[in-house]
């Protein structure tokens, strides 16, 4: 009996220590180690400024087929795509075939790419937009500091919708009625804004310019002068000349560049802007690093560079340009190259070991000859070829003649030799597609011109005019396929208002 | 407590005789594993209903006519065995296992319990059948053993886990794998590596197995709540029993090797068809004639495999202990593809005093996975790659010794040209290079094991509590050659991780039972359990090195110029608590009622807890007094119903916010996920009416079961303009029903003399159907909409080719319409098939087929002749369709090599046939590769030989002579593993399957073949 007791004892002993163990047990109030809750976001400078950074980390990494690769939509993306969709830049591989002879459909990839990785780069500027003047309200943030992250978000707001305008719309200069992008400038960052999301439609790429043009012109009041770096003032205002010349509005392009003309030059050597990331060439860019980058399969030192300096080498420059007469042999840009026995390899982008070369988005070189064209078709045929001789003749020696409008014949002459200098000093930039779509729209070309035809420049013959160049892949305006299609994806998921898909797709 | 139960079996099971007997025969029946006496067995006279069970001791007492002549004994879990009744009257008899029919005990959670009160659905495999098959895991063995359990193996990578799916797909974007319980701990059940497929469950010994419980209804798995709705696989490893000590040696030799090859062109035949493409786009041909390479030989070997078990198991009344060694070293059939595990095991029970137990199992396994780069879209994908390089080129170059005799371009980009004017596609480089010097190497040293301490409180009333713990740590290797291949944009690249994963289960029961007034036997059982996990890694890595001789073990501080690191961390807890009541009347009536409330961190606020409850009822209608037949000895009739939950939502599923993103401008933050507050478990409501027959000598069994999962977790999409992360947000937002029906039947067939022969066969047919949905999810090979099941097949429908012009035919809505040059659709007339200008509108997109079989089963046969011994296991599974990707991309239009049926292309007018005309370059709209395609869909239907073993037994007289008795027992055996399939699909293997989520299956793209082995092997028991 008293051994029974005793036992009872320790069973209770022996239950209170578990009842003890239990309720110090609690292993369900658990937080993530790498998610900062939205509520605590935004609630140091310093968190502010990481978010904003995040924005461009979006712009610089997004997503391509459902993971972080290949440099979507700036980080590597924007040029290759650009490049392919033009006939300056050469496709050697089936990489970007389907950009290259103009295959795309609603489902393929690169397309959609662009499109997915845009719209999450807006979405995060959106978020960043909305809780910056709560933080002003709050005293996080310093009226200068909400100003400058403010013009920041509206510039990256504003690049990414212009590119979308360019790939996915019908080009400003014919038709400003035709559907554009959606343009949200609210954030999606809770349950309940889906639907109010989703019911944002095309509108109509004058109403999409209107926006990006408010942005912007907002963007250069609020934002500080700086390096290519990050965003400036002066890279606003870049940006407001590319769109501007999209828009015809000739005026306004010349009026951009007299805003920056004392502040920015066009460097000598016309490698500096590569090499020296802010050179005075240098508005805005975005910084690869080795640990940030687009990788093997997107860096554009890794598909553009030659293969025999360990690059990959999928697209070389087209021989259509390389034997242009328009681009003469003593440019010193011709030495921006490399040879192999295959081709010629554009020399802009200089490591393919780990990737660090930054996408040059806006150059000074662009808003001269952005003004240069605006002068011509205002008639001021003067300025104009003196702005295009400030790009051209730095790269010749002295025994080049400048050009003279007279020389050039004239108005449509001055024009054509504007057109002619964007493809040599831009090539391997992916200024290319963009050109060709306002200028088609104006009625100046007829659409996609022919390309060398894909996988058939094999040696270096076809650059010294020893085999003929085979041409293909033309794309007439008139042609659905001058724009790319919606993503099948952004139809069928929208569940309450889907957009309209481009005709013909 | 066996002994107990019996005892009140014997109770309620007397039958009794009310005819006048003449004759009293009297025995005991013993069985090997019960040489004290088989209670409870039933003794009945043949072709009468006269009978008795036996006592507690084995012993009997039976009353027969004068002119009977044979007498039936028999028990559940023993063949059943006929005796003459001749003029003794004295029959003592032993029953042998019957392996097919489970032990009478059965493991269920948190206890065990009898298989005949079982009233939900459990089926039992037993680990003897297949512990002598070499797969790297134990699961892929478990296919086709039982009735709704589907497992498959999708490729020949070692490593790569097979998909294991019970009583169907659960879940749409949770996760769909059953829970895992090895002696009563939940294992973690995630790829740790991140180099290699590497399948945790590959740590463990197979040969440690004794039994697999495969938990499948509402109400056996009830008891595990939240983690139930995918059913639970219980595993018991073996353990000691009082006696001599048993040595046991097992070993196994052979090899392995692909069950198929592409038929692919050869170079010849290459340069035909190459140049053909260029020719037809008026662009210069690329192709001259060389040799003629396979490159698949470069790929594929026969693969050494062998494995080695040795255990040593006994104890005393007090102690009893198991112990064991193992060893496998397996090659797969893919050059690079290996996998070896070191094993120990010790399990022992150990009783303090008649009241107080205490105990362990203990494991530890050292797993290295040797694997490579098999990316279906990969450059260096081995499959991808062998595929694809150009036949006309050879292999080597020995004078190429940069690149150590293998034919590469000089400037290591690509293989060499050969007489080529281009390379091949993508630059691909030389596989045999790849294979050769790039390392991914994956190791897990893994400890999983369990204390427990047991005391019997009261009569009937037992407290126990046990922790568990289960912890991997394993480590990644990854070296890349900075000359050719993946490696070379970097110039040379080694990567290492270490990324450890811990987890801790306490589990505290109380089990009373009890008996009252005779008849109610009452078992209640409550708990607590709590479990925390905690996933971390770290990643250290360098490229561009400054001599390849740095780079084969390790990294090596010094030897690179860039350096890169990275980690993560996450965890999980679970706070559950529990009850069952277990009650049965006379072994008539059987009912069993379980709750459970569980709290999970993955969740936010009130919806952490959940609360699950099943609860079943059994009727065993042969025990009726009114219940008279001659023919049925056992029917039961089972039903059951339970709520249960599905945990695998994801690691803080219902959280939101950003996450730290490394921007080329700084280190920033970024949005990454939309928080959900208000999401909650997805819920199964299951139902399953059964039954249990034994006609004669033939055991029934069938289930119809239906789940309804409601509020299914799904990572809802969203349009992509809207810029959520991942363009998704979780959500619970749809509901699903699986329903089925299961039939098993097994048999002794023969049993005469020297020869027997066992049968077993089960078919499980299963329904899956999404019955609420937000919106349509489409992939890029399936579409998942309400009304249909999941992931169905969903693309294009081919119509041919047009005869006039080789132009590709598709269907765009009812209408074909023919691709004219490269991106123009116009319409077609079979009228007037030649007219290439009238407008025509896009093909569209339609389903084209179920992904998930209907139907599924396996049938094994055993014979046993003397001391040969023989097993034919065979598999079928239908009624599904797979989309053959691999085949549309060996139809592929550029410069690589083709499927041999490329030859049969369109080259004259009026010629019919399934290949258009070659375009080079025109693959995206050709075969319109956006989407699934049907040209390339068809059936899966197949029946496997899964197995064949014939095996021999040394007569013990032999062993004695020969070894005085060292040995006490010795079997040689054979076997071939998946030796024939008989399929109609055209590609490797039906069962090929790139993915393994459940929005995205059924596509065969590029995997390895599945293996096919030859063994040899021994047991020896000393």
């Amino acid at each position: 009996m008293s051994k029974y007791s005793i036992k009872n004892f320790k069973l209770i002993a022996a239950g209170l220590a578990m009842m003890g163990a239990i309720s110090s047990c609690d292993v369900t109030e658990l937080t993530p180690a790498n998610l900062i809750p939205d509520q605590e976001a935004f609630a140091t400078a310093a968190r502010i400024n990481s978010a904003v950074l995040g924005v461009y980390e979006s712009a610089q990494r997004g997503f391509y087929a459902g993971a972080v690769q290949r440099g979507y939509p700036f980080g590597a993306a924007n040029v290759e795509q650009g490049d392919m969709r033009g006939e300056d830049m050469y496709n050697d591989q089936l990489f970007y075939e389907i950009t290259y002879v103009g295959t795309y459909n609603p489902n393929t990839a690169n397309n959609n790419g662009m499109w997915i990785s845009l719209y999450r780069m807006i979405n995060r500027a959106n978020i960043v937009l909305e809780n910056l003047d709560p933080a002003l309200a709050n005293g996080v943030l310093t009226q200068a500091q909400r100003d400058q992250f403010r013009g920041e978000m509206l510039f990256l707001r504003a690049l990414a919708h212009h590119e979308l305008l360019v790939h996915f719309a019908r080009p400003y200069s014919d038709s400003p009625s035709s559907p554009g992008v959606p343009y949200r400038t609210f954030a999606i960052n809770d349950v309940p804004k889906v639907p109010e999301g989703e019911a944002v439609g095309r509108g109509t790429v004058a109403e999409g310019y209107t926006q990006l043009m408010a942005d912007l012109n907002e963007a250069e009041t609020l934002l500080p002068t700086g390096n290519a770096l990050r965003a400036s003032k002066g890279a606003a205002i870049a940006l407001k000349s590319r769109v501007k010349l999209h828009m015809e509005d000739w005026a306004g392009v010349v009026a951009e560049f007299d805003k920056i003309k004392g502040s920015y030059a066009v460097t000598p050597n016309p490698a500096t802007p590569f090499r020296t990331a802010t050179s005075s060439d240098n508005i805005f860019s975005f910084v690869n690093t080795e640990a940030s980058n687009a990788g093997v399969n997107g860096a554009l030192a890794s598909m553009y560079g030659n293969p025999n300096k360990g690059a990959r080498g999928l697209v070389k420059i087209s021989p259509l340009i390389w034997t242009a007469n328009f681009w003469l042999k003593e440019d010193t840009r011709r030495a921006l190259t490399t040879q192999s026995t295959a081709g010629v390899y554009t020399d802009k982008y200089i490591d393919p070991v780990t990737y660090t070369d930054p996408n040059v988005i806006l150059r000074f070189a662009e808003v001269v000859l952005n003004a240069s064209e605006a002068n011509a078709e205002l008639g001021n045929l003067d300025a104009a070829v003196t702005l295009l001789n400030s790009v051209r003749s730095r790269a010749l020696p002295a025994s080049i003649p400048a050009f003279t409008a007279a020389g050039l014949g004239g108005k449509s002459g001055v024009l054509t030799a504007i057109y002619q200098e964007r493809r040599i000093e831009f090539l391997a930039e992916g200024r290319r597609w963009a050109d060709i779509h306002r200028l088609a729209g104006a009625g100046v070309i007829p659409g996609v011109p022919a390309k060398a035809t894909s996988r058939s420049i094999t040696s270096i013959d076809y650059y010294t005019g020893a085999k003929a160049i085979p041409t293909d892949h033309s794309i007439p305006y008139t042609s659905h396929l001058f724009i790319w299609p919606i993503p099948l994806e952004e139809i069928q998921t929208n569940s309450t208002a889907p957009i309209e898909q481009n005709p013909g797709y | 407590m066996k002994k107990v139960l019996l005892g009140f079996a014997l109770s309620i099971l007397t039958i009794v005789s009310v005819l006048a007997q003449s004759k009293t025969i009297t025995g005991r029946v013993t069985s090997a594993e019960e040489p004290e006496g088989v209670p409870g067995a039933s003794v009945v006279v043949k072709g009468t209903t006269q009978g008795t069970i036996t006592n507690l001791d084995g012993s009997y007492s039976i009353s027969v006519p004068q002119d009977a002549t044979v007498l039936v004994f028999s028990f559940v879990g023993y063949l059943t065995k006929e005796m003459p009744i001749g003029s003794s009257n004295v029959i003592n008899v032993v029953m042998d296992t019957d392996v097919k029919v489970l032990n009478e005990v059965v493991v269920t959670g948190y206890g065990t319990q009898e298989r005949r009160e079982i009233t939900g659905s459990v089926t039992s495999i037993s680990s003897e059948d297949i512990e002598n098959l070499v797969t790297p895991s134990f699961e892929s063995q478990l296919a086709g053993r039982a009735p709704g359990v589907q497992v498959t193996t999708p490729s020949g990578i070692l490593g790569a886990r097979p998909i294991i799916r019970i009583r169907g797909v659960n879940s749409l974007t949770s996760s769909a794998s059953p829970l895992i319980i090895i002696d009563g701990v939940p294992v973690v059940d995630d790829d740790r590596s991140s180099v290699n497929a590497s399948n945790p469950l590959a740590n463990i010994n197979p040969s440690d197995i004794q039994s697999y419980e495969v938990l499948k209804d509402g109400s056996a798995t009830a008891i595990y709540g939240s983690r139930a709705a995918n059913g639970v696989i219980l595993i018991s490893t073996k353990r000691g029993s009082s006696g001599k000590a048993k040595v046991s040696y097992s070993t196994v030799m052979g090899f392995n090797e692909e069950v198929s090859r592409f038929e692919l062109l050869n170079g010849d035949q290459f340069v035909e068809i190459a140049n053909e493409k260029r020719t037809n786009v008026n662009a210069a041909t690329l192709a001259n004639p060389g040799v003629n390479t396979d490159w698949q030989d470069i790929v594929f070997r026969k693969g050494f495999t062998q494995q080695h078990n040795v255990s040593i198991a006994g104890g005393s009344e007090a102690t009893k202990y198991f112990f064991s060694l193992g060893f496998t070293d397996q090659e797969s059939p893919i050059v690079a593809n290996d996998l070896t595990r070191y094993s120990f095991r010790a399990n022992i029970d150990h009783s303090i005093s008649k009241k107080v137990r205490i105990g362990n199992s203990l494991s530890y396994s050292l797993t290295e996975i040797n694997g490579l780069n098999n990316g279906a879209n990969s450059l260096s994908g081995a499959i991808y790659n062998a595929t694809r390089s150009l036949p006309n080129v050879p292999v080597y170059d020995e004078a190429n010794t940069a690149f150590d005799g293998f034919n590469v371009t000089a400037n290591g980009a690509t293989t060499g040209f050969g007489t080529n004017l281009a390379g091949p596609d993508n630059n691909i480089p030389n596989i045999g290079f790849v294979l050769k010097n790039n390392i991914y190497r994956s190791r897990a040293h893994r400890l999983l094991g369990a204390a427990y301490g047991e005391v019997d409180i009261i009569t009937g009333l037992t407290a126990k509590t046990q922790i568990g713990i289960d912890l991997t740590m394993a480590d990644d290797f990854q070296s890349l050659d900075p000359r050719h291949g993946d490696g070379r944009s970097s110039n040379g690249s080694v990567f290492m991780a270490y990324n450890p994963v811990f987890r801790w289960n306490w589990q505290n029961t109380l089990n009373y039972q009890t008996v009252i007034g005779d008849d109610h036997n009452i078992n209640v059982t409550a708990g607590l359990e709590y479990q925390f996990t905690n996933y971390y890694n770290f990643t250290a890595s360098g490229t561009d090195f400054s001599d390849n001789f740095y780079r084969f073990r390790n990294l090596i501080s010094g030897s690179y110029n860039n350096q890169f690191s990275g980690g993560g961390y996450a965890e999980q807890g679970f706070d559950s608590y529990f009850g069952r009541f277990n009650y049965s009347f006379k072994g008539k009536y059987l009912a069993s009622f379980t709750v459970r409330n569980d709290g999970i961190s993955d969740l936010i606020g009130d919806n952490k807890r959940g609360t699950f409850f099943g609860g079943s009822v059994g009727w065993r209608v042969s025990d009726e007094a009114f219940f008279n037949s001659e023919l049925i000895s056992d029917l039961k009739f089972r039903a059951s119903y339970a709520e249960v939950g599905n945990t695998g939502i994801g690691t803080f599923a219902a959280f939101g916010g950003f996450s730290p993103v490394l921007g080329g401008a700084g280190a920033g933050i970024g949005y990454a996920r939309v928080a959900n507050g208000a999401l909650q478990w997805e819920t199964s409501k299951k139902f399953n009416i059964g039954l249990d027959m034994t006609i004669g000598r033939v055991t029934f069994s069938a289930d119809y079961f239906n789940n309804d999962v409601d509020g299914l977790i799904l990572a809802a999409p969203t349009p992509p303009s809207l810029g959520v992360p991942g363009n998704s947000i979780n959500q619970n937002v749809g509901t699903m029903v699986n329903s089925g029906l299961e039939l098993r039947a097994f048999a002794n067939v023969i049993n005469r003399g020297a020869f027997s022969w066992n049968t077993d066969f089960n078919i499980t047919f299963i329904q899956n159907e999404v019955t609420n949905l937000v919106q349509p999810l489409t992939g890029t090979y399936n579409r998942t909409e309400v009304g249909g099941p999941i992931a169905q097949l969903y693309g294009f429908k081919w119509a041919g080719v047009n005869p006039a012009n080789g132009n590709v035919l598709y269907y765009s809505g009812e209408n074909i319409v023919q691709l004219v040059g490269a991106s123009a659709w116009r319409a077609y007339d079979p009228a007037n098939p030649g007219v290439t200008t009238n407008a025509g509108t896009s093909p569209t997109q339609f389903f084209l087929g179920n992904t998930l079989p209907k139907w599924q089963g396996g049938w094994s046969n055993t014979f046993k002749f003397g001391n040969f011994d023989a097993e034919i296991f065979t598999r079928f599974s239908g009624g599904n369709y797979i989309m053959n990707e691999s085949l549309r991309g060996l139809m592929g239009l550029g410069f690589s090599n083709n499927h041999a049926s490329i030859l049969n292309r369109w080259t004259e007018s009026g010629q019919v046939t399934d290949v258009p005309r070659l375009y080079s370059g025109r693959d995206s709209n050709t075969w319109l590769t956006s989407a699934a395609n049907s040209r390339f869909v068809e059936k899966g239907d197949f029946v496997r030989i899964q197995n064949i073993v014939v095996g021999y037994s040394v007569p013990s007289a032999v062993l004695q002579s020969a070894f005085n008795g060292a040995i006490g027992n010795a079997r040689f055996f054979a076997q071939v593993q998946n030796p024939f399939t008989f399929t109609n699909y055209s590609g490797l293997d039906p069962e090929s399957n790139q993915f393994s989520g459940q929005l995205s299956f059924g596509v065969d793209w590029n995997v390895a073949p599945v293996i096919r082995t030859y063994t040899l092997g021994l047991n020896v028991g000393f």
